[in-house]
């Protein structure tokens, strides 16, 4: 427990009361159940997909590909829904096509990294431009409404449980789900050998590829998962709505304290992460901050918190003491 | 039984070139068995056969605890009892002391999917408890001193059941005292039955601690030996295959001054320090591992900024801010670490030395001539016989003796007054070995004053006028070469000053 | 096989870009017309210029996210400028500044502090483009004098000055590279920084003129565009991005640095316009051009890897032939 109070994310979490506090004093709504649920409703996607990031990172490699891989799964599952009967089976089977063509290209990702050993940054750029191409090619930039869904998925988009929106247990459960596979299953442990030295890991018997394929392919899972909750939060499909997001899914996972080159990263620093984001945006908009405001200081809140994180590091590793001088 | 491992006619091949040749080993159950060789002797090639990472040409026999046994990978000699500890140890800073005692097992080996960190706990306590250390178990490992550190990757070996360990160079990052401890260790290991292979270019090392020896030479099975009946003389003839003659060291006169250092005090690197330097001098700067001896040098070189004291080059004084600057005033520093340091192992002979002496290589319009790089490069290749003499071949390709070659030649392109040089001969092989100490002592004729860093006491007694020792960050104490002996030295680095 | 390995991989591009070419000028109708032949020299320059500042970048093993927005700030600024009745050198001398400011931002993040590349550029990528929009509320910006519009569009011959431009910037690249210390510097830290230090190189000030070239390559290629398009926009060029780190790997350099060529990134640029221009032409829609451009960058790679490992046999075979085995590494 002690560990945890010197930990990177106790530094973000105490950012993020701090904000929290100014903004529910300037704004007494801000404190409101219904805003904070706006806020998480609002950043399911990004809660998600961060979450998949945050193992992609953590093996020192990277996805920009899952904004695309997201889009793709929601414009097969969005059309796809317009053959379906209005029946709760839709439900089902929406999720299945969403989470089977996430997970597919995932793992085609995953396999053009392990087998070909080509840089995850080049192959899933290349991959990005194929989907986004592909997509536009398909669909000609034509957007889904509503009316295009069964009503029985619109109904279920707007269930609550105790008052609580399916989205944001949706976004615990992924979140459980991804810290279970970390802290406890052999692969999830794997990840962090291999950020962490993946020379050793080999030697120590385990399977780099194999590994490299589960990250990218739970990455398009979670892509698949985040088209469903992005359909279920906008009750559209916008194929062009993505676009660039991969970023900010970036962002969220580094602001949470995760080591771009691989070998440190949790679930609770990615959800601070993206908590803070989405405080952030909530917080302008009450505020009646412009818009364009947003981006300014969204960028300076990263180049902050990266600049931050790394001079701790540093600090910290100048404080090893080398010599034990005599005094 | 009556050996635990045996390997026979083994033999490995590249394309080109034959690595080992019909080499055998046996290793007797709870002996400590010293694998000795010039570097390319084959050693690290016997041993990667053994445990897995490369397999041995067809006609190869491995018999281990009486069976016969082929391995294909790491994991399955591990898992059969062998166990190795690379030199960098292959552990992982950022897992915790336990996860890398229990790494590949995390589910305590039973097929379970799930991680059992209760059951890795004790083992991991109960490990590291056989070995005398006790540390918090959750800590990330890079918190860990190295010396603790290799601890933990002997706990792995034992966690394993580990019936055979193989440790390549254990000593090379520990102080005196931790070696000692390491010995005590090795000793209760033997007790246990279980028997290590131990690899280290540190004779004297080898004759404390080991019971019987195997040479190999050039891929080829020289003989083994028991402890008896060897001596060092007889063991370098042996890996060498011929007389090694010891350096003549001539009266030195010693010059003017080229550096003085006053008081150069840095919190947590070393305290107090002052000497000074004479041109055409070789002062040997050691003491145990952690005594702030390279942090001292990089402090000269401006890569670590010092607190407070005074340095003067040729009487005057000067702040140095940066490696640029103190390439200015013509001082020069080979590293430690050849290849992580010192070196761009991408790149050809010519373009890791042309790097300090850019300024050299400019025409008139102030563009670099690679013509001039390349003569630059073929006069040090011939000057310090550098092989292969391929000045396009990249400097990765080559042995690390004419690897360290390089940087050396990269540093006498500066022609500098003050050369610092810190441990000269690190993993290089005898013949090498003494090439560069013969060298050293050629360039104190050209009136540069060298500070050597070294932990080999043979090499400090071998090539310097001046012996500074360092202990825990001040200097504990100075002897004059003539009147120097491994013991004083010991005494100064070990128990200090007076 | 041992000859195939002595084409270097640039040179492989090259070829292919001749075939390329060939093919498209066989089955395109058009694509040898003056019209076609002069829209693609028209075109190219803006992606090139990005594209040499890029792969500058990647060679010291970092990545400039920024270099679109640094671009469409100062190209903003300039446009302001320009439409504030200020005379075209001067505002396209405040565009350079402004440009080298963000140059220097990010310069001084990554090298006086030493923050990651990717993570300092992705936070300035955004606040460059936050400044942007509060600048201009995302309306565009036009009304230049006619004597700016010639930059973008003018020829000297048959050749666009756009294209002489990016040419006469590649050629200074290649030399500064080659010949200059900075450029020699670049590679060295690009493929070990330690040792770069270590051999006396001010390493701080190679990165920082690092990023100042490619906020300089920007901002060229910003004045460029705002010039062809006469008008001035948040977005200018924001999808050139990934067409720029696409472009320098395509081109042969590596994303982990310490090495390059400018020539393979020109021909990577110059295979991307003629693949565009051509499928065009062909009525194979921009949507599909852009999938195929993901299959070459995958394709092209793929096959060096495959290259790779036959050359690095190769030099096994060479190490073992000299005096060691021991330095094979695994």
């Amino acid at each position: 427990m002690k560990s945890f109070f010197k930990s990177k994310e106790m530094g973000i979490l105490a950012v993020l009361v701090f904000l929290c506090t100014v903004l529910s004093v300037n704004n007494p709504i801000f404190l409101t159940l219904d805003n904070i649920q706006d806020i998480l409703k609002a950043n399911s996607v990004l809660a998600i997909l961060a979450m998949g990031m945050t193992l992609v990172i953590i093996t020192g490699g990277i996805d920009v590909s899952v904004a695309a891989i997201t889009s793709a799964a929601m414009v097969i599952t969005g059309h796809s829904m317009k053959l379906l009967p209005d029946s709760p089976i839709s439900i089902l089977l929406a999720l299945i096509i969403a989470v089977a063509s996430g997970l597919i290209i995932g793992l085609l990702n995953g396999t053009l990294i392990s087998r070909l050993k080509i840089p995850p940054i080049v192959t899933t750029l290349g991959t990005m431009s194929i989907i986004n191409g592909s997509i536009l090619y398909f669909t000609n930039g034509v957007f889904l409404n509503s009316s295009n869904f069964p009503q029985v998925f619109i109904r279920f988009s707007d269930i609550k449980l105790a008052g609580i929106s399916i989205l944001v247990y949706i976004i615990a459960l992924v979140t459980l789900i991804t810290w279970y596979v970390m802290k406890y299953m052999m692969i999830g442990r794997s990840v962090f050998a291999i950020g962490g030295n993946p020379v050793s890991a080999v030697r120590a018997g385990i399977h780099l590829e194999r590994t490299q394929l589960f990250v990218y392919g739970y990455m398009g899972f979670l892509a698949g998962i985040a088209a469903m909750t992005q359909m279920m939060y906008t009750k559209s499909v916008d194929p062009n709505g993505m676009l660039g997001f991969e970023l900010t899914v970036i962002s969220a996972v580094v602001i949470g304290g995760a080591n771009i080159l691989g070998g440190n990263g949790s679930v609770w620093g990615t959800l601070l992460g993206v908590l803070l984001l989405g405080v952030m945006q909530n917080g302008l908009i009450l505020s009646h901050i412009d818009t364009y405001w947003q981006k300014v200081i969204v960028g300076l809140v990263i180049l902050s918190a990266v600049s931050y994180d790394y001079l701790q590091h540093k600090r910290a590793e100048s404080k090893q003491l080398k010599v034990e001088v005599q005094a | 039984m009556e050996f635990l491992l045996q390997m026979r006619k083994v033999s490995k091949t590249y394309p080109g070139v034959k690595a080992l040749d019909g080499v055998q080993i046996a290793i007797k159950p709870g002996e400590v068995h010293a694998l000795i060789g010039e570097n390319g002797a084959g050693k690290s090639t016997l041993m990667k056969i053994l445990v897995g990472v490369e397999s041995a040409d067809e006609g190869a026999e491995i018999e281990f605890a009486g069976e016969k046994v082929h391995f294909s990978k790491p994991i399955d000699a591990t898992l059969k009892g062998i166990s190795i500890i690379y030199q960098d140890l292959s552990l992982f800073p950022n897992l915790s002391v336990a996860e890398n005692i229990c790494i590949g097992r995390e589910n305590a080996g039973k097929g379970y999917y799930r991680v059992q960190w209760k059951q890795m706990k004790l083992l991991a306590e109960k490990t590291l408890a056989e070995l005398g250390l006790k540390v918090d178990v959750s800590l990330p490992l890079g918190k860990l001193s190295i010396a603790k550190q290799q601890l933990v990757a002997i706990a792995r070996s034992l966690a394993f059941d580990s019936k055979l360990i193989v440790m390549d160079e254990p000593t090379s990052s520990l102080s005196s005292g931790e070696v000692e401890h390491l010995y005590n260790i090795i000793e209760d290991l033997r007790k246990r039955g279980i028997s290590i292979i131990y690899i280290s270019h540190k004779l004297k090392e080898l004759f404390t601690v080991a019971d019987r020896f195997t040479v190999l030479r050039d891929g080829k099975f020289v003989g083994s030996y028991d402890k008896d009946d060897m001596n060092e003389d007889k063991l370098i003839s042996l890996m060498v295959g011929r007389k090694v003659e010891v350096i003549n060291r001539e009266e030195n006169k010693g010059g003017e001054e080229v550096l003085r250092v006053e008081a150069l005090s840095k919190r947590g690197n070393f305290k107090d320090i002052s000497f000074s330097l004479h041109a055409g001098e070789i002062i040997g700067i050691t003491g145990l591992v952690g005594a702030g001896r390279t942090e001292l040098a990089q402090a000269l070189f401006a890569l670590n900024k010092p607190d407070s004291g005074n340095i003067y080059i040729s009487g005057k004084k000067v702040d140095l801010k940066s490696s640029g600057d103190a390439v200015k005033h013509k001082m020069a520093y080979i590293p430690e670490s050849r290849q992580t340091q010192g070196l761009f192992l991408r790149q050809s002979i010519i373009d890791n030395i042309s790097v300090t002496v850019f300024d050299q290589m400019l025409n008139r319009f102030g563009f670099i001539e690679r013509a001039r790089e390349k003569q630059l490069a073929s006069e040090y290749i011939q000057i310090l016989d550098i092989r292969p003499p391929l000045a396009e071949m990249n400097a990765g390709q080559l042995s690390g003796g004419n690897q360290q070659k390089i940087v050396i030649a990269k540093w006498l392109s500066t022609e500098p007054k003050i050369l610092i040089i810190d441990e000269p001969t690190n993993g290089i092989d005898i013949g090498a070995k003494t090439e560069i100490h013969k060298l050293l002592r050629r360039l104190t004729n050209k009136g540069i004053g060298i500070i050597v860093i070294s932990s080999e006491l043979p090499e400090v007694l071998a090539v310097s006028d001046r012996i500074l020792v360092m202990k825990q960050g001040r200097i504990s104490g100075e002897i004059a070469a003539a009147e120097a002996t491994q013991e004083k030295i010991m005494n100064f680095a070990v128990l200090g000053a007076g | 096989m041992s000859k195939f390995s002595k084409i270097s991989k640039e040179t492989m591009l090259g070829f292919i870009l001749v075939a390329l070419f060939i093919l498209m000028s066989i089955i395109a109708p058009g694509f040898l017309d003056a019209y076609n032949l002069s829209n693609m020299m028209f075109q190219l320059p803006e992606l090139g210029i990005l594209a040499l500042g890029m792969m500058v970048v990647i060679v010291t093993g970092g990545i400039d996210l920024s270099i679109t927005f640094t671009s469409s700030l100062s190209g903003v600024i300039t446009a302001m400028c320009l439409s504030g009745h200020f005379p075209v050198a001067v505002a396209i001398f405040i565009g350079i500044a402004v440009g080298l400011i963000c140059g220097l931002l990010n310069g001084f993040f990554i090298a006086v502090i030493g923050v990651s590349p990717i993570l300092v550029t992705l936070g300035s990528m955004v606040l460059f483009e936050g400044i942007n929009l509060t600048i201009t509320k995302g309306n565009a910006i036009s009304g230049f004098p006619d004597s700016f519009g010639n930059i973008g569009n003018m020829s000297i011959g048959p050749i666009p000055l756009p294209v002489i431009i990016f040419l006469v910037l590649a050629a200074i690249t290649t030399v500064l590279l080659n010949r200059t210390v900075w450029g020699r510097s670049v590679y060295k830290v690009g493929i070990n920084p330690v040792a770069a230090q270590f051999s006396g190189l001010n390493v701080k000030k190679v990165l920082m003129f690092v990023y100042l070239f490619s906020a300089f390559m920007a901002v060229i290629a910003s004045i460029i565009m705002i010039s062809r398009y006469n008008s001035a926009k948040v977005d200018l060029g924001s999808s050139y991005l990934l067409l720029t780190v696409s472009a320098a790997v395509l081109g042969g350099t590596e994303i982990s640095g310490g090495y390059g060529k400018v020539i393979g990134t020109v021909y990577a640029v110059t295979i991307f316009q003629v693949l565009s221009n051509g499928l065009n032409l062909l009525g194979i829609p921009k949507t599909v051009v852009d999938i195929l451009m993901g299959v070459i960058l995958i394709a092209v790679l793929s096959l060096n890897y495959v290259s790779a490992r036959m050359s690095h046999n190769k030099s096994i075979k060479q190490s073992i032939k000299s005096s060691s085995s021991e330095n094979i590494c695994f």
